[in-house]
């Protein structure tokens, strides 16, 4: 080894330790960026994508097509009108009004729920495995700044995968129109297609930024508890296809108070989420659900004991094997 | 063995003093050192710490100063020697009683800024580069970009690693693997440093540049917990040693003066001389000798306080004139000492 060589003495001040979450989640990013696991199932989140992006373009000239044609449809009865009707639906749905959105997050979200399934053991559940936690905390940082860094990861995945893509697309329709960037009443002559403008830029990053904050704090707290792929799966589909499934059966089959469906909690993001996009509680189904308040309420106590459960957690690190 | 439990000896505060002094000079020679706190306060002090897995006891009841100097950390598995080390590195909180680390609180961001930890642990991220990882924790420490990055590139040199740290992690040997860890751990400088079987996989060059290194370290006045499984080479690195049973520190001290107090187990002695069977005679008289056993060449003696033996062995060889042309004490290695204390083989 050579000759020991001599340190400079450090005369700057020394960063903040919560200058270190950002390092913590480069790291993380960094591990999951390299896997093709990540880029495939992005890859299937962009064509998702892709079609609002296109959507509009391809219905547009769907339609054109169907009314060129309408003569020679005609001899199929009411199939060129029922065309054009569901084309111009379809229509309605991508032309940027918050149902758009919303169409978006619940599709985009489906594959952000099964994506942070695959990938929470790479982002968290290696450093449990192997221990690295170790390097982590012998640092001056304490592990709320490690469980941020972590969450912050997380929670980058979920924005690359919803918010990012949808400003695209609200970028898409403010290019198209200004009007529909300046003017927040700019959908006001079709009824029920609530605002645009900032009010809408704000709502979308609104609804993102909640999907990307409650599924980040889960994701951690999850793939703290079950370190390997296989298990936190296991664990995700219980959260988000189980419960789900119970709480349909509770209030829908069995009649049950409309608050046992709060045990759905893709149901609570999306009704918040919706929130914010701006619709009234009776425009949202599925019919009955529980007030905003409620799931707000039960997505925080939900977080609440993710975050004990991690304080703890990450105590006992080098405990629990 | 009550004594045994008493850590502070006198030897080791001799010791200790030799390297302050050398410390001090390091020290004044940078205008940022405060000596006098370096001096008052050890950098790492136990008081009655006890530690709790559940119902079972990691460690129990350790009061440990350590000042500037190496001190082995030697044990059984499952003597709390891990448990010791995760709570010097403030990786948990004692049940009962208090780490500090130069008068901070172990648990503490001030106290983690004087410590550089290398765990035993060496599965980490794989897909990152040496280089990335030492860097990411030098930003952990709190560096600005330039600085980390010059931090990592000076202790990758000063672990050997500099030309081979842009490979990733996965292709790393066990012994490069063990430098890129005490690479991270000496980013920052810390007085205070816990290595986890620092040795373990390392080839004999790296083992021998690693204890120079270490070496060199506790000469320039940092205090080395080491806590190892390779007893010789321990043994080539310091006489001290810190040694843990059942969850408590059984002794901590020099060999020498542990092994003195052990009484229920003589030192073994091979003597040969010119006067092989008059020196027996002589020995056999000396309070301090249970017994001689005498063969073609050597006398093999065994003898209670070792030291009062020695001086008076030293007495007796000038008095009567006789040659002492071999003198070897059998039995006080680590090894040894640790197998008398702990009972068993000490390894």
């Amino acid at each position: 080894m050579p000759t020991l060589l001599h340190y400079r003495s450090w005369q700057g001040e020394f960063h903040s330790p919560w200058w270190s979450v950002w390092p913590i989640a480069r790291v993380a990013l960094g591990t999951l960026l390299r896997r093709k696991l990540f880029w495939t199932l992005y890859a299937f989140g962009l064509l998702l994508f892709f079609m609002f992006f296109f959507g509009t373009f391809l219905l547009a000239w769907a339609e054109s097509l169907v009314s060129g044609t309408q003569p020679q449809l005609a001899r199929f009865g009411d199939l060129g009108r029922v065309l054009t009707t569901n084309i111009r639906r379809a229509l309605v749905i991508l032309e940027g009004s918050r149902d758009t959105f919303q169409y978006f997050f619940a599709y985009q979200g489906g594959i952000v729920i099964v994506t942070l399934s695959l990938v929470g053991a790479i982002l968290v559940g290696n450093d449990f495995t192997h221990k690295s936690l170790g390097f982590y905390l012998a640092k001056p940082i304490n592990r709320w700044h490690y469980i941020l860094g972590k969450c912050l990861a997380v929670f980058i995945v979920v924005q690359m995968m919803t918010t990012l893509p949808a400003l695209v697309l609200y970028g898409q329709h403010a290019f198209d129109d200004w009007d529909y960037l300046l003017n927040v009443d700019h959908f006001t002559a079709n009824d029920g297609k609530g605002p645009a403008g900032i009010a809408l830029l704000l709502a979308v990053v609104g609804y993102g930024t909640l999907l990307s904050v409650v599924l980040s704090i889960l994701l951690v707290a999850a793939a703290s508890w079950m370190r390997r792929t296989m298990p936190l799966i296991m664990v995700w589909i219980s959260a988000f296809f189980y419960l789900r499934l119970l709480a349909n059966i509770l209030v829908d089959g069995l009649k049950y108070d409309v608050r046992w469906r709060l045990l759905d909690l893709w149901n609570s993001l999306t009704l918040l989420g919706q929130g914010c996009l701006g619709y009234a509680a009776e425009e949202i189904s599925p019919k009955p659900h529980p007030e905003f308040w409620e799931a707000g309420l039960m997505l925080i106590g939900v977080c609440t004991v993710c975050l004990i459960y991690l304080n703890h957690r990450t105590r006992g690190v080098e405990i629990v094997r | 063995m009550p004594d045994l439990l008493e850590s502070p000896d006198a030897g080791r505060r001799d010791r200790t003093l030799a390297i302050t002094a050398d410390r001090i000079a390091l020290e004044e020679r940078q205008a940022s050192a405060k000596p006098e706190a370096a001096e008052s306060t050890p950098v790492l002090l136990f008081q009655h710490v006890s530690k709790w897995y559940g119902p079972v006891i990691g460690i129990n009841q350790v009061t440990l100063e350590l000042r500037p100097g190496i001190t082995g950390l030697v044990g059984h598995n499952g003597s709390g020697k891990s448990t010791l080390l995760r709570l010097a590195a403030g990786q948990f909180r004692p049940d009962l009683g208090a780490v500090t680390i130069a008068g901070h609180d172990a648990w503490t961001a001030d106290a983690k800024r004087h410590l550089g930890y290398c765990p035993e642990l060496d599965t980490f991220y794989e897909e990152m580069s040496g280089r990335a990882f030492v860097r990411t924790m030098a930003q952990l420490v709190g560096y600005a970009r330039v600085e980390a990055r010059r931090r990592t590139e000076e202790t990758l040199e000063l672990v050997g690693m500099r030309d081979r740290a842009d490979r990733v992690l996965a292709g790393y040997s066990k012994g490069m693997r063990q430098r890129i860890k005490l690479a991270q751990a000496l980013l920052h400088d810390p007085p205070l440093l816990l290595l986890d079987e620092p040795l373990s996989g390392i080839d004999p060059i790296g083992r021998r540049e690693s204890i120079a290194l270490f070496r060199e370290l506790a000469r320039r006045g940092k205090c080395l917990l080491i806590s190892s499984h390779e007893l010789e080479e321990l043994e080539k690195l310091t006489d001290h040693v810190a040694i843990m049973a059942a969850g408590r520190i059984a002794a901590v001290g020099t060999l020498t003066q542990i092994r003195d107090l052990l009484d229920d187990h003589p030192l073994s002695i091979r003597i040969a001389s010119d006067q092989n069977r008059q020196l027996a005679g002589l020995l056999l008289d000396l309070d301090e000798v249970v017994g001689v056993e005498r063969d073609d060449h050597y006398l093999l003696v065994r003898a209670k306080n070792p030291r009062r033996f020695f001086q008076r062995l030293g007495d007796l060889v000038l008095d009567r004139m006789i040659e002492i042309r071999h003198l070897e004490t059998l039995d006080e290695s680590t090894h040894d000492v640790l197998g008398y204390l702990l009972g068993g083989k000490a390894r």
